[in-house]
């Protein structure tokens, strides 16, 4: 089982007038089979946090452990943007973040690229796919090392709806499969309760302000009463806590 | 049954194709045509220059045409031009190393303060100043030659390679220290393939300034190679081997411009013509 363990985290960027905090005293705990939203308004430092848990940013104070069954766990990242390698195809995009180029790995490759619907375009580079197929290779990406816990920072408000909401089903339904521990920032309230267990609601200054269960069934169709109602209650939560801008 | 599958499978063009593809073609043609109005007009216009001026000051187009032969059956052609490319190769060879560990410098702030104004001053100079000075300095030894060729176009090679270097695509390197990706694929399949077009255009730029310096140095320190050749027709007076030889260099640069490096650079970078369509 996977287990991310933060203490007393805070990040600062720059220094003197230039000083920004985007995160301050985070602590947090989540593991397992989960899938946990992070919702906040823009600049809370939710980006900052799945970097540093990646190993992309350091930390300015506290600990950060992720681990599964004991040693340390391997992360995939799903970016808001894709971040492919334009000189490369698709398959050697998955292949460019895979420990070994084995028939096995490859075939392992294929596999999440069927998932995502793209088995036939394998050879393509990306700039000959559309933006939503782009961003269909990048979740294959993160899937395909078979990451132990999977973050993802907003992978899909750079798309229209219907694409949107077609991904998010596969994202639930690769989630379900392969039991992975997911930390999803968003800023979208709706796409939280949709596909969420649990909700970390970031304020100004990065600090977490509430963590909510969200106990609902899945599927979850948003047109549901019980699923609106859950978005309605995140909702009021915002206003108490003063995060939505009057 | 069978006939109708094949009929079937490759698929008739639409009418809409039809025209859009006969619409490429003619477009094609239609260039075709102006460049080669372009070369018919340039060798008009010349025949009748050295008609009016006289064929003893500026032999017409039909004279060249029989002073190449002379020159390749002589033997002076190739030898020449080889002499010319050994020194380009050389030269610039050097200067696009240098250049580049420069433009690799130059991302820390203090080599950047170091070297700024002599990359400058190595774009704005006038070859001719280096061409003198390594003339005064060496003679005809070749590090009199090497000098004004790396002076004069090194700058182009650090100035490209600089500009690379400051536009690494952040996105990406972060997205592979975040997959734990070795520093050495990191460099093989993000830095390198980035740089790539960089240093290709540090490549033509430099080698596009490098032939004018490196000619220049043979008409002054130089017993061999074309600007050497040049030299002794003009002083000569022999004006049909000055041309003979301008000609054949204009040929030998269109043809290494267009047909060598224009052809490298589309199969490198493959993946961008894909995109773009
Ligand atoms: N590399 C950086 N340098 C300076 N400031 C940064 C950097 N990254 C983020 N910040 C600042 O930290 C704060 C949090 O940023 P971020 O984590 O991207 O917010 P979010 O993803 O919640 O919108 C913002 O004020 C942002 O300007
Ligand atoms: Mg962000």
């Amino acid at each position: 089982m996977a287990e991310i363990k933060v203490e007393g985290l805070s990040k600062e960027f720059g220094v003197g007038e230039d000083r920004v905090v985007a995160l301050e005293n985070v602590n947090l705990d989540v593991g397992g089979h989960v899938f946990v939203s992070i919702v906040g308004p823009s600049g809370c430092g939710k980006s900052t946090l799945l970097n540093i848990l990646s190993g992309i940013e350091t930390p300015s104070s506290g600990k950060v452990t992720i681990t599964q069954d004991n040693h340390d766990a391997e992360p995939g990242y799903v970016f808001q943007a894709a971040r492919l390698l334009p000189w490369r195809s698709v398959m050697d995009n998955l292949l460019f973040v895979q420990k070994d180029r084995s028939d096995e790995t490859k075939a392992r490759c294929q596999k999440y690229l069927e998932m995502v619907q793209l088995g036939d375009k394998v050879d393509k580079y990306p700039g000959e796919l559309s933006g939503g197929m782009q961003q269909r290779v990048g979740i294959a990406r993160a899937f395909s090392i078979e990451p132990d816990v999977l973050f993802m920072d907003e992978p899909f408000s750079h798309l229209d709806a219907i694409t949107a909401r077609s991904l998010r089903r596969e994202l639930h339904e690769m989630w379900s499969q392969t039991k992975k521990t997911v930390l999803f920032v968003t800023h979208d309230v709706g796409e939280a309760v949709e596909l969420s267990n649990r909700i970390l609601v970031f304020a100004k200054g990065g600090k977490l302000e509430d963590d909510l269960q969200i106990d609902l069934p899945f599927p979850r169709d948003p047109a549901e009463d019980a699923v609106a109602v859950a978005k309605a209650q995140v909702l009021r939560k915002f206003e108490e806590l003063d995060l939505i801008a009057s | 049954m069978a006939t109708t599958l094949e009929q079937q499978a490759p698929g008739p063009r639409s009418a809409e194709e039809e025209r859009l593809l006969a619409l490429r073609k003619k477009e094609i043609r239609d260039r075709w045509i102006w460049r080669l109005a372009g070369y018919v007009f340039f060798l008009l216009a010349w025949a009748l220059v050295s008609r009016i001026v006289g064929d003893n000051l500026i032999p017409g187009p039909l004279r060249i045409a029989r002073t190449i032969p002379e020159l390749i059956e002589s033997g002076r052609f190739f030898s020449s031009f080889g002499a010319t490319l050994t020194r380009i190769g050389i030269g610039f060879g050097l200067a696009f190393l240098i250049g580049i560990v420069i433009g690799v410098l130059t991302q820390s702030r203090w080599w950047n303060g170091f070297f700024r104004d002599a990359v400058t001053i190595s774009l704005v100079s006038p070859s001719l100043i280096w061409a003198l000075t390594g003339l005064v300095i060496w003679g005809f030894e070749p590090q009199g030659w090497i000098f004004a060729i790396v002076m004069t176009t090194f700058a182009v090679v650090t100035v490209n390679v600089a500009e690379g270097i400051r536009a690494l695509p952040k996105d990406l390197t972060d997205m592979s220290r975040a997959f734990g990706v070795t520093n050495w694929r990191r460099q093989r399949d993000i830095v390198f393939p980035f740089l790539a077009p960089f240093v290709f255009t540090a490549l033509r730029f430099g080698f596009s300034v490098g032939w004018k310096v490196t000619v220049l140095t043979e008409v002054f320190s130089s017993n061999e190679g074309i600007g050497f050749e040049m030299r002794v027709a003009s002083q000569l007076f022999r004006m049909d081997e000055l041309f003979a030889w301008a000609i054949s260099f204009f040929i030998f640069a269109l043809v290494l411009e267009k047909l060598v490096l224009q052809r490298y650079e589309r199969k490198f970078f493959r993946w961008r013509a894909e995109a773009s369509t």
